[in-house]
C-alpha cells in the first residue's frame, strides 16, 4: 500500500530524488542541501543557456542569451496584461482540474467498487484513455468557439483519465485483511467506504491529482496556444506570429515556471493531508 | 481588475470569482459584438476602428478574439461564436463550396500591387540557383496552409513565368519558423508575408515573386465574413459593421504612420521591424474580379471542382 510514493513520479521534479537516500542506506540528504543542489543545477543550466548563443554555436537571432530573456521576462512582469494572462491560465487550469478531479473520484470509487461495472468499461475506458486531447480541438472550438469552454474541454479530458485510473487501482488495492476485519465488526457500506477504501487509496488519489495537476497545465497552454483561448499560451502566440523570439522564449520560461509552482503545491497538499501516511511519514522522519 | 489580483491567492477565491465574471457588456446602447481576427499586420484597421471610435459611431461595441488563423474563424462564425472574422479569400471560397453560408461584408486586406514591393512574396536564400518564378518549378517550398492562397498564387507565378508548377513539392510550415528553415538550407524557397518577409530579407534572402501581384495587381487576399443567418436576422448591425469597417479601412490607408503605431499595441512585433515592413493596401472594396480570377486558379489547381460563384460570396 506504500506502493505509491515510488509510483509514477514526474521526472521533473528534481529536488524529489535528490532526495532519495543513496543505495547504501546512509542518512539521507538534508532537506536545504537538496535545494541547494537544486540552485546549482539550475545555475549551471542558465549558465549554458547564456554561454551557447554567445559562443555563436547557435544563432543568436534564434536563440538569444539567457539575460536577454530574462531581462524580457523582467519587463513583462511590470505589465498588467501578462498578470491577466497569468490569471486567466490559472482560472481555466484550476476550474479544469477541479471538474476532472471531482468527475474521476466520483465515477473511479463507484466503477471501482462495483466489479461488475468495472468489466463492463475496461476496454471502453482503455479505448478512450490514449486519444490525444488535442485531437479534440476542432470539436472544442465547434462546441464552444474560443472561449474558456473549449480549454476546459482539453484540461478536463487530458487530466480526467490520470485521476480515474489511479484512483480504480486505489480502490483495488484496499487490503482484503481489513476490508474483512471491517466486514467483521460489522460496519455498513458507507462506513467502509469512509474509514477503509478511502483512506487506503487516498495514496492514489494524490498522484492522480499530482499526474492530472501537470497535465491539465500542459492542455491549458496547448489550448490557448492553438485555439487562442485568453492566456499564457495566447501571448506565446502573439509573440510567435510577430517574431517576437526572445518574448516567446520569456513566456515559455513564465509557464515553466508556473508549472514548478503547480507541482509544489499539490505536493504540499498531499504532505498535509496524508501526514498519516507511511510513504509521506517516511520522508519526514527517518 | 482587482477580483483578478484577489483571485490570484487562492485556487478555490479563484473557482469562485470566476464563476461570477461573467459579460460585462456596456449598458450604453450600444450593441456588443465580437470579432476573430488573427493578430497580424492585415488586421490593423480593426484594432484602428476600435481605438479610434469607428465602431462606437456607428453604435458596436467591439470585442475583438484573437485566433491563429482561418481554420477556427471559418467555424467559429459558422458556429456563432463570432459574429464576424478575418479570412483569406480561398478559404471563404472553399467554405462556401462546402456550403457553409459565410458572406464577405467588408474588404480586409489588398495587394499593393508593386512587384518586389508587396507585403508577401517569394524568397530563396543568398546564394540559390533560383532567380525567377519560373526556376520555382521543381522546388521545395514552404507555405503556411496547403491548399490555400499561398500555393494557389505561387503556381499561378510559375505559370505565369513559364514554368511548369505540376512537380513543385509545397510543404506546410508556420511563418515564423520559414527564415530559420531557409537559413538551415531545409527549403528551396518560403512564401513569406510580413513581418517574416522584411526578416527573411534582412537575413540576405532575395525575392524571386509578388505572388499575389502576378495573380492580379488589385487582389483582396482577405476580408471579413459572417454568416447569412446574421445578415438576414440583422442587416442594421451588418450595416453598421461595414459602415465602421470602410471608415476605419479609408483611414488605415491614408495614414501608414498610424498603422504602424497601432502594431506596437495588439503584436509583439520589434518596433524598428515595424518601421521598415512593407504595409499592404486597405482599398474600403474589395475586387470582384480578383476574386473571380483566384477561383478560376483553385479549379485550375484541382482545389474546387467548378468555378465558384462568387457573385454569391459577396454581399
Amino acid at each position: 500500500m506504500t506502493g505509491t510514493s515510488t509510483g509514477p513520479v514526474p521526472t521533473t521534479d528534481r529536488s524529489k530524488s535528490a532526495a532519495r537516500p543513496p543505495a547504501g542506506g546512509r542518512r539521507r540528504r538534508l532537506p536545504n542541501e537538496s535545494a541547494l543542489l537544486g540552485s546549482v543545477g539550475v545555475a549551471g543550466f542558465l549558465a549554458v543557456c547564456e554561454i551557447v548563443p554567445r559562443l555563436g554555436l547557435f544563432p543568436e537571432k534564434y536563440l538569444p542569451p539567457v539575460s536577454r530573456i530574462l531581462a524580457e521576462l523582467g519587463q513583462r512582469l511590470l505589465l498588467t496584461s501578462f498578470w491577466n494572462a497569468v490569471a486567466d491560465t490559472i482560472i481555466a487550469w484550476a476550474l479544469g482540474l477541479a471538474i476532472a478531479f471531482f468527475a474521476a473520484v466520483l465515477l473511479g470509487f463507484v466503477i471501482g467498487s462495483v466489479p461488475v461495472l468495472r468489466a463492463f468499461t475496461a476496454s471502453t475506458v482503455e479505448f478512450l484513455r490514449p486519444i490525444p486531447s488535442v485531437a479534440l480541438i476542432p470539436l472544442a472550438i465547434l462546441v464552444y468557439g474560443v472561449d474558456i469552454g473549449s480549454t476546459l474541454l482539453l484540461v478536463v479530458y487530458a487530466a480526467f483519465w490520470q485521476i480515474y485510473i489511479q484512483v480504480l487501482y486505489g480502490v483495488a488495492d484496499v487490503d482484503p485483511v481489513a476490508e474483512q476485519t471491517a466486514r467483521s465488526y460489522g460496519l455498513g457500506y458507507w462506513s467502509r467506504l469512509r474509514h477503509v477504501v478511502w483512506p487506503s487509496s487516498l495514496p492514489y488519489v494524490f498522484t492522480g491529482l499530482r499526474l492530472g495537476a501537470a497535465v491539465a497545465l500542459i492542455l491549458t497552454i496547448t489550448a490557448q496556444l492553438t485555439i487562442g483561448s485568453p492566456g499564457l499560451g495566447q501571448q506565446i502566440q502573439v509573440a510567435q506570429s510577430s517574431g517576437a523570439l526572445t518574448a516567446v522564449y520569456a513566456l515559455v520560461i513564465a509557464t515553466g515556471a508556473l508549472g514548478v509552482l503547480v507541482n509544489i503545491a499539490v505536493r504540499s497538499l498531499e504532505r498535509r493531508v496524508l501526514r498519516w501516511h507511511t510513504s509521506v511519514r517516511g520522508e519526514v522522519a527517518s | 481588475m482587482l477580483r483578478r489580483t484577489l483571485a490570484m491567492t487562492s485556487v478555490l477565491a479563484l473557482a469562485a470569482t470566476s464563476a461570477c465574471s461573467g459579460d460585462e457588456s456596456g449598458g450604453d446602447d450600444l450593441t456588443s459584438i465580437t470579432v476573430g481576427a488573427i493578430p497580424i499586420v492585415d488586421v490593423a484597421p480593426l484594432h484602428l476602428a476600435k481605438e479610434q471610435g469607428f465602431f462606437e459611431d456607428h453604435g458596436l461595441k467591439v470585442e475583438i478574439k484573437n485566433t491563429s488563423g482561418g481554420a477556427e474563424a471559418i467555424p467559429g462564425v459558422n458556429s456563432g461564436s463570432f459574429d464576424f472574422a478575418f479570412g483569406n479569400i480561398t478559404s471563404l471560397i472553399i467554405a462556401r463550396e462546402k456550403g457553409l453560408p459565410l458572406k464577405v461584408v467588408s474588404n480586409g486586406v489588398t495587394s499593393t500591387g508593386k512587384e518586389g514591393a508587396d507585403f508577401g512574396g517569394v524568397v530563396v536564400p543568398e546564394d540559390s540557383s533560383i532567380s525567377s518564378a519560373r526556376d520555382l518549378a521543381g522546388a521545395k517550398i514552404a507555405v503556411n496552409n496547403l491548399e490555400n492562397i499561398g500555393d494557389t498564387t505561387v503556381r499561378n507565378s510559375i505559370r505565369e513565368d513559364g514554368g511548369d508548377p505540376s512537380n513543385v513539392e509545397f510543404v506546410e510550415m508556420p511563418f515564423p519558423d520559414m527564415p530559420a528553415a531557409l537559413e538551415q538550407g531545409e527549403l528551396d524557397a518560403a512564401w513569406v508575408v510580413e513581418p517574416f518577409r522584411t526578416t527573411a530579407l534582412d537575413d540576405g534572402t532575395e525575392e524571386v515573386a509578388s505572388n499575389f501581384v502576378d495573380a492580379d495587381p488589385s487582389l483582396s487576399i482577405a476580408s471579413y465574413f459572417t454568416r447569412e443567418e446574421l445578415i438576414d436576422d440583422n442587416p442594421e448591425l451588418i450595416e453598421s459593421f461595414t459602415a465602421a469597417m470602410h471608415e476605419s479601412l479609408s483611414y488605415a490607408d491614408s495614414r501608414p504612420e498610424e498603422v504602424r503605431r497601432i502594431l506596437t499595441t495588439y503584436t509583439d512585433m520589434d518596433e524598428t521591424l515595424i518601421e521598415e515592413i512593407q504595409l499592404p493596401a486597405f482599398p474600403t472594396e474589395g475586387d470582384r474580379d480578383s476574386a473571380q480570377r483566384i477561383g478560376e486558379l483553385m479549379v485550375k489547381d484541382g482545389l474546387i471542382d467548378s468555378k465558384p460563384d462568387t457573385d454569391e460570396l459577396f454581399l
